[in-house]
């Protein structure tokens, strides 16, 4: 099953780019709602489970403060300390906090799918050098960590903290931390020696790849693009306004257009993820 | 002409009073598999980076060395680094990335192959090695022996004519090793890949290599079919001690004829040329110590809530003042024992005793002073210090105990020593904290066979002064020499215990070579003391070959 998560990354990237990008452009109520139940159903969709009290708490900050600290707007809904508390700078507090959160979503559904092996692909297209360099510290650091537990076990049980105190502990930590960049540097000789021997630094590199473009990857940025475009388009003609005074033009085609095209990307992963469901199940039937 | 010829090549490193190498000459001809011996610091190594100049060491280098009669020196760029492959010791810090397909891919992408040849050549690796199903894995999760595999897949990809092992079995366990030596010997075989491969676990690799290569004190003292080369070693037994058992029983029998090379040929040698009227030696019964030093009572063990159960139900009693081995399989839980017993991991279930006192009750660190420590697998982390001298400041007990001097080391970084220095450096190390009860991970890993008889005399000291030594090991040939009691651990428990020849005698397959060799003909026999004793004792056949 060629999933959405399967697709080339920088279509990915693209995709996600533009469908967050068009809600952060956009202050206008339909998008940004349609834009925050497409990033939370991605979310999930893509996998995405645990951890939204972040997401939670910085939406009632932003929801929050802004009327506090604005105080633009005609409809006054009462008075805090000799500050009025406006609709307009409530509901402006509402969409920016709802804004956020749609972007974080979108960015988050982003790094549930992305593995380091389409990360590294995405920057390498930036610079082979820097790919290699992600590369290897993406070996490295977890390999520093692994290795500092180890020696904080080693000398552990062979008795370097002889006491449960402090200053031990810290004394001990220092020691341990000072010979673990010896190793490093110690191991990084072998590493360099070892990159050596195989001809690294003799000429120009060329570069491995693990995804390939595909008529879907291409087909799925430009139709990303395309619709993104839309929704920016329709939202615009709209020229919603909170201050003074909520405004907005009235409804036209492009408007409705844009709305339909900006749900039509926002639903794409999750429409992706159906469709190939329902492709399985009817192969699987026919087995 | 030879593939790679050296001619009069010596070699001091700056500074250095004697050279490194001394006058080494000889040819190795294009698909031979070359092996080469010596004890630790006779310039396997220097010589061996002689011939890949990416590596070689700077110093004063006099004599030459050609590859198809081109010197090294003429070759353009590039040449030498693609057609000599050179796999090192360690499999971890070999490796330059994070994930298995970018390492095979790491050597041709500095070729600047274009991918589809890329993708073509690692497929055909990823094949060959049988590491398809590991290909899009980060590197971490794989086994020490399966990284070392990828750092030959990974230099085989660039399909070099000559590939040059230093000690790459090293790091390995028993079983790893010889699956990698098995993997190199079928790339000579199916491929005409020439090998030059430095080695001290020469039970493996002398019966399949074509020549083998000793190396002493920077001097090569012989270059030659293994069986001509082991036969003129009479009398160098510090030599002799890396040799596969069957040579070494040839030679402690000062016999004549054809030497052995390996365990069938060991067992023709012994059927045909001993009588076996008495099949065993007389067993020594050590007096018994019943109080328990570590005892573990149905302990259960899991590193986390949903993994599988590490330790299930393990019951094991060390009793003081024994040497006590654990033996058994990869990842069959018995590091994890160790480190449950000194306290760095708990059981979930079940009971962990240390002289007789529970773990729990050992508070602020008091466990760990003058009561257990703990040697871990890695000796690297033991070390704290910048010179072998500062590391020790304070260990002089354990100085004392040591067989031999370790001053002349006192000024170098620990780091620097061979891994038999290494093993026996930590060791005084942690004797300083005077432990009772003393848990060993892994201590021949890296040690080469002269350190290894080393370390069995100091544990055996060690014993003498009433210190429990439980080990965890892969080594049987160790804890058939050195063990009062064997245990085998499998799944999470142990299955089987027994005094060391009464428990090599009834394994068939887990035992030593030794035991192999002299299986049928005499019970009981699992060192190579007791099968010289006892065919000393019965005599040569009349006619005898």
């Amino acid at each position: 099953m060629r999933s959405f998560a399967d697709r080339n990354p920088v279509a990915l990237a693209v995709y996600f780019l533009a469908t967050a990008g068009v809600a952060m452009l956009c202050m206008e109520p339909v998008i940004l709602s349609i834009s925050l139940a497409g990033a939370l159903l991605t979310f999930f969709v893509l996998g995405g489970r645990r951890g939204h009290g972040f997401a939670l708490g910085l939406f009632l900050a932003t929801a929050l403060i802004n009327p506090l600290v604005s105080h633009n707007g005609r409809t006054v809904l009462f008075v805090l300390n000799h500050s009025p508390i406006t609709l307009e700078a409530l509901l402006y507090g509402l969409a920016a906090g709802g804004m956020l959160l749609a972007a974080l979503y979108w960015l988050r559904g982003f790094s549930a799918i992305m593995t380091s092996d389409k990360l590294l692909y995405l920057f390498g297209g930036l610079s082979p050098k820097l790919a290699l360099v992600l590369s290897m510290a993406l070996r490295y650091v977890p390999l520093l960590g692994r290795q500092g537990r180890k020696v904080h076990q080693a000398q552990l049980a062979l008795g370097l903290y002889r006491e449960d105190n402090l200053v031990d502990g810290l004394r001990g930590g220092a020691r341990e931390f000072s010979i673990l960049t010896t190793w490093a540097l110690e191991n990084g000789i072998v590493t360099a020696d070892s990159m050596s021997a195989r001809g690294y630094g003799l000429g120009p590199r060329s570069r491995f790849f693990l995804f390939s473009w595909r008529t879907g990857d291409v087909l799925l940025a430009v139709i990303s693009l395309a619709l993104a475009g839309l929704a920016l388009a329709g939202a615009q003609s709209r020229r919603f306004a909170f201050y003074p005074q909520l405004s907005a033009a009235p409804m036209t085609a492009l408007s409705v257009l844009g709305y339909a095209a900006y749900a039509v990307l926002a639903l794409l992963p999750a429409i992706f993820q159906l469709k190939e469901a329902i492709r399985w199940r009817l192969l699987q039937s026919k087995i | 002409m030879a593939l790679i010829a050296v001619e009069n090549l010596s070699f001091t490193y700056p500074g250095g009073k004697a050279p490194a190498v001394k006058d080494v000459s000889f040819a190795v001809q294009r698909g031979e598999m070359v092996a080469l011996c010596g004890l630790t610091g006779s310039g396997k190594s220097t010589l061996l980076r002689l011939l890949k100049p990416e590596l070689a060491p700077l110093g004063d280098k006099t004599g030459r060395i050609l590859l198809e009669g081109i010197p090294l020196e003429d070759l353009p760029d590039g040449a030498t680094a693609f057609r000599i492959g050179y796999v090192m010791q360690r499999p971890e810090e070999q490796i330059v990335t994070d994930k298995v397909w970018h390492e095979l891919a790491f050597g041709l992408e500095n070729r600047n192959l274009p991918q589809p040849v890329m993708a073509r050549r690692m497929a055909e690796m990823a094949a060959y090695f049988g590491i398809e199903d590991w290909f899009d894995r980060p590197v971490s999760q794989l086994s020490g022996g399966q990284k070392q595999l990828l750092n030959l897949a990974a230099v085989m990809v660039m399909q070099p004519e000559v590939l040059i092992l230093d000690e790459p079995t090293a790091q390995l366990d028993p079983i790893a090793a010889s699956e990698f030596i098995a993997t190199v010997r079928k790339l000579n075989r199916d491929t005409g890949l020439t090998v030059l491969m430095a080695e001290h676990r020469l039970e493996e690799v002398v019966p399949l290599c074509d020549r083998l290569m000793v190396l002493d004190g920077g001097q090569m003292l012989a270059l030659d079919a293994p069986r001509q080369v082991i036969a003129g070693l009479k009398g160098r037994q510090e030599l002799l001690c890396a040799m596969p058992a069957a040579p070494r029983l040839y030679h402690a029998l000062q016999a004549d004829g054809p030497c052995p090379l390996d365990v069938r040929e060991g067992r023709r040698f012994v059927a045909e040329s001993y009588r076996n009227d008495l099949r065993s030696l007389p067993e020594e019964s050590a007096p018994g110590n019943e109080s328990a030093a570590l005892e573990f009572s149905d302990v259960f063990f899991r590193y986390e809530k949903n993994a599988p159960d590490v330790l299930r139900g393990l019951s094991f009693t060390a009793r003081e003042g024994e040497i006590c081995c654990i033996l058994g399989g990869n990842g069959s839980g018995k590091t994890t024992t160790l480190s449950v017993a000194a306290g760095l991991h708990r059981p979930y279930a079940g009971q962990v005793k240390v002289f007789g006192k529970k773990l729990k009750e050992y508070k602020n660190q008091s466990l760990y002073r003058e009561c257990l420590a703990m040697l871990p697998q890695d000796v690297q982390t033991v070390f704290l210090k910048n010179t072998v001298g500062e590391e020790l400041a304070g260990a002089e007990v354990g100085l004392e105990l040591l067989p031999f001097d370790l001053l002349p080391l006192f000024h170098q970084h620990p780091y620097d020593l061979s891994g038999g220095q290494q093993q026996l450096v930590a060791l005084a190390r942690v004797l300083a904290t005077r432990p009772r009860l003393l848990l060993l991970d892994e201590p021949t890993k890296g040690v080469d066979a002269s350190a290894k008889a080393k370390l069995i005399t100091v544990l055996k000291n060690l014993k003498q002064q009433g210190m429990t030594i439980l080990v965890v090991t892969h080594d049987v040939e160790f804890a058939a020499a050195c063990a009062d009691r064997c245990a085998m651990f499998f799944r999470g428990q142990i299955v089987s215990q027994g005094a060391p020849r009464q428990f090599f005698h009834e394994n068939s397959f887990y035992t030593t070579a030794v035991s192999r060799m002299t299986r049928g003909w005499f019970d009981y026999a699992v060192t190579l003391e007791d099968a010289a004793e006892l065919c000393r004792r019965n005599g040569r056949k009349e006619g005898g070959a």
